[in-house]
């Protein structure tokens, strides 16, 4: 049976968990760090860059690279043009519909540059599994997480990414909730619980009850535009100010490296140094010395509109601040002591930081893989939707039909009838939000209810008939029920990717996906061939080789090794991946005697009590 | 957003579609096969939580129940499981949730049992709240009386602290009110639950409908603390 893993989704880093053996563990890569940076840039040779290679290439290629994508997936150009401003890469769209970022000569889409991320993490999960001796490897279903305060858009849209990053999403879960997953492991005991969870793009507060392993949220609230970005944003500017506006966009990345590195050394010291290396347009680079007390200053402001959202999410449960039982800090924002405060004087006891607050989602998510797969009962989580949804009636106000903070699964009905005689279609607007007019709300889609059945005005009687499931994503049936005629619903998404927009990106990205695995077979040859090489070369400059061939190569040996290699060489510098691995065969079957005289000479070597590196 | 059919409900419902066997109404799991049933006709919120139609509810019991039947029927635990089981899961765990949020909160308890009675508002009920009941006259009367004066007091720029204090002794008859309407809907309440008559439920409905004139006044006294708070 191929694996199902649990994947944060961050707007700085990804995550990718799984449960061994019933605890969830977070899966590293070759250094041991877990963290994925959602960084994606496209090199000169269409190669595509993810993660820690992606991020060093902000400095060197930055309008070929993305990051903080979280922000645009599920929004409209209109949204995104205040972020677009601040970010090297080229953004646009057109009015009313899905964003569209540029990258050199070609253009994506939010969800497929979040295809990009979620195919690394799989690979990574994949090595893992093979690496450990999985016979089935494969990774193939996954549970995501998405900010609570996710409209369906952008919820959607995260499923459209796991999709086309080739996983079977069995599940969007709400960052906050994954988090008290994770805690809730470890504590069963009944309580209420506070989530606080500021990413690095998104905030999330979160009320929770929990009782007999059934971990309900009460309310939710949140700002899907504040994170640790909006602190960088800030620190950036302070150092504009000084240097001047106007630098290369790879100056602008080595200053953005610089404050973050500041931002993170503030959580630990009272002060930090700012510190940039000399680069185009800033000859002498940058030093400047900076307080936490000065930063604290700079982002107490973004801390203080976290706090509404709080109120309100209490408000909503029918809570005070001190019927929370405890607190848990999410996201690698809450390692600012500012921050820790906050949360603190509000809930009036310390909050719990014992899991890394980077970790803690991608383990929740991992737990909620396992519960849907293993069919495991001793946990259950019972979240809501955020925010109310409804539909334009006359004068573009809004009738709202399920309202915020509905656990969900939900359902809700509403009535439609016709305006003139013998009208057979209806046009019908749906919206997410809590302002009274459409206008204020965020458009979710259109759809015509098509095939009424003619009749008087006024007399077909439409049920329309909500749905939103347990990922918070809605769908809509609806029939005549004079007729109990089932009508036909085309959905047009607002800021979504059609039905068909998503089958054709699936089939370019396996065809992509086809030629990245060749490219990614094809530096592993390379690799391969350079190390054999090197290895053989090794040995033909031993000092002493002139002894060892004399007495035991024979006649042309030395030739045809010098020819495979020559032959290889060339392979190398060529694109034709069977040509270097025939090569590479060839090259070592050359030097297969020569490796057996060089291995009994370093034994000798080592038997008469000499270093092998002496003789090597 | 997705443009995924609901299917229809079939009216036959009663009989389990893995078996055919003929289920009770209000019975979640087939007896037989011990399958999920499609949530077909089905009796009422309080029949489906197993509750008698009774208005007083004891909330950590209800809370309890929730939480069961939330583990009995939960999409995470049909992942597995057939389409239709899998759509009955949906649909049985929306009508649940929606069931206990009705349920917990006691004025819509209210409005849920007059609804099911037979009861519930109609458009020339609310069109009739919107005139002044007769036993509120003389309240309504005074309050406007002293808006009027706030307000004119406000434009003119006077203190708004001695504002707030009219407006907040201007606010007391109608609260005490309130507070009395909410003793009578307790009273009317515990009568239905003892007796199960319908004019109880004729007077609860009356009580509901000056309930909303009621909060109606509250909110813009709101309003107008509100503007004096902004001037």
């Amino acid at each position: 049976m191929a694996n199902v893993v649990g994947i944060d989704l961050g707007t700085t880093n990804s995550l990718v968990a799984y449960v061994k053996d019933g605890v969830p563990v977070v899966i590293g890569g070759e250094g041991g760090d877990p963290l994925v940076p959602s960084v994606v840039s496209l090199g000169d040779d269409a190669t595509i860059y993810v993660g820690r290679e992606a991020q060093r290439r902000l400095l060197t290629a930055p309008g070929r690279t993305v990051y903080s994508v979280k922000r645009f997936m599920g929004r409209g150009v209109e949204d995104v043009r205040h972020d677009a401003a601040m970010l090297p890469f080229r953004v646009s769209g057109e009015a009313g519909g899905v964003v569209r970022i540029g990258i050199g000569e070609r253009e994506f889409t939010p969800p497929e540059i979040s295809a990009f991320v979620l195919r690394e993490l799989k690979h990574r999960a994949e090595e893992h599994f093979r690496s450990a001796g999985e016979f089935d490897f494969e990774v193939d279903r996954v549970v995501i997480t998405v900010p609570a305060y996710f409209n369906d858009a952008q919820r959607t849209a995260t499923r459209d990414a796991g999709r086309l990053a080739g996983l079977e999403v069995l599940r969007i879960i709400n960052e906050p909730t994954a988090a008290s997953l994770a805690y809730g492991l470890d504590r069963r005991n009944r309580g209420t619980i506070a989530v606080y969870d500021l990413g690095g793009g998104t905030f999330d507060i979160s009320i929770l009850r929990v009782e007999d392993g059934v971990f309900q949220v009460l309310a939710t609230n949140g700002d899907t535009h504040l994170g640790g970005d909006d602190i960088d944003v800030l620190l950036i500017g302070h150092i504009l100010r000084d240097v001047g506006a106007g630098l290369p966009a790879g100056t602008v990345q080595a200053i953005r490296k610089a404050a973050i590195q500041a931002k993170w050394d503030l959580s630990d010291h009272l002060d930090a140094e700012i510190s940039v290396e000399p680069a185009p347009g800033l000859p002498d680079g940058y030093r400047k010395r900076i307080t936490r007390a000065e930063l604290e200053s700079m982002i107490q402001p973004l801390v203080d509109r976290t706090m509404e959202p709080c109120r309100q999410a209490l408000a909503d449960a029918g809570l005070a601040p001190k019927d929370i039982d405890e607190a848990v800090l999410v996201g690698g924002s809450t390692r600012i002591p500012l921050v820790r405060r906050a949360v603190q004087e509000l809930f009036g006891r310390p909050p719990h930081t014992e899991l890394n607050p980077d970790e803690v989602v991608a383990l929740g998510a991992a737990i909620q893989a396992d519960i849907l797969v293993s069919g495991r009962r001793e946990m259950l989580l019972l979240d809501v939707t955020p925010l109310s949804l409804g539909i334009e009636t006359m004068g573009g106000v809004v009738s709202k039909i399920i309202l915020r903070n509905s656990t969900i699964p939900a359902s809700g009905r509403e009535m439609f009838t016709t305006g003139i005689d013998n009208q057979t279609a209806v046009d019908i607007h749906v919206l997410q939000g809590e302002r009274e007019l459409a206008g204020d709300c965020r458009s979710l889609a259109r759809f015509r209810l098509r095939g009424i059945p003619p009749m008087p005005t006024g007399l077909p009687r439409i049920e329309v008939r909500f749905q939103i499931d347990a990922n918070g994503i809605l769908s809509v049936g609806a029939r005549e029920l004079r007729t109990e005629v089932e009508q036909t619903i085309e959905v047009k998404p607002s800021y979504g990717l059609t039905e068909q927009e998503v089958e054709r990106m699936l089939i370019e990205s396996f065809e992509h996906a086809e030629a990245d695995f060749e490219t990614r077979m094809l530096i592993e040859a390379r690799n391969e061939a350079e190390s054999v090489v090197q290895a053989t070369e090794k040995s033909l400059r031993r000092p002493d080789f002139a002894d060892l061939a004399s007495e035991e190569l024979q006649a042309g040996e030395r030739e045809r090794i010098d020819r495979a290699v020559l032959e290889l060489k060339q392979a190398i510098g060529g694109d034709d991946r069977e040509l270097i691995q025939q090569k590479t065969h060839a090259l070592n079957q050359a030097t297969q005697h020569l490796a057996e005289v060089v291995m009994n000479r370093t034994v000798r070597a080592a038997l008469s009590g000499k270093n092998v590196d002496d003789v090597g | 957003m997705t443009p995924d059919q609901i299917p229809l409900r079939s009216s036959s419902a009663l009989e389990c579609r893995n078996c055919g066997e003929v289920a009770p109404l209000d019975v979640h799991f087939c007896p037989q096969c011990s399958r999920i049933l499609a949530l077909g006709r089905h009796g009422d919120y309080f029949a489906f939580f197993g509750l008698p139609r009774r208005l007083k509810v004891n909330a950590p019991d209800l809370e309890r129940r929730f939480r069961e039947l939330s583990r009995q029927f939960h999409p995470d635990y049909f992942y597995n499981a057939p389409p239709a089981e899998r759509l009955a899961s949906l649909e049985r765990s929306s009508y649940l949730n929606d069931a206990y949020r009705v349920l917990r909160n006691p004025v819509a308890r209210v409005e849920y049992l007059l609804g099911l009675e037979g009861l519930a508002p109609t458009r020339s009920d609310e069109a009739r709240t919107a005139k002044v009941p007769p036993s509120l006259l003389e309240e309504v009367f005074a309050l406007n009386e002293e808006l009027d004066e706030i307000r004119e007091l406000r434009e003119s720029g006077v203190d708004p602290s001695a504002l707030r204090a009219r407006l907040a002794t201007a606010r007391k008859p109608i609260e005490r009110r309130r507070d009395e309407h909410e003793r009578q809907l307790q009273e009317l309440s515990t009568q239905w639950d003892e007796r199960q008559e319908r004019v109880t439920l004729e007077a609860l409905r009356e009580r509901m409908l000056e309930r909303n004139y009621i909060n109606n006044l509250l909110a813009t006294i709101d309003r107008e603390a509100g503007a004096i708070g902004n001037s």
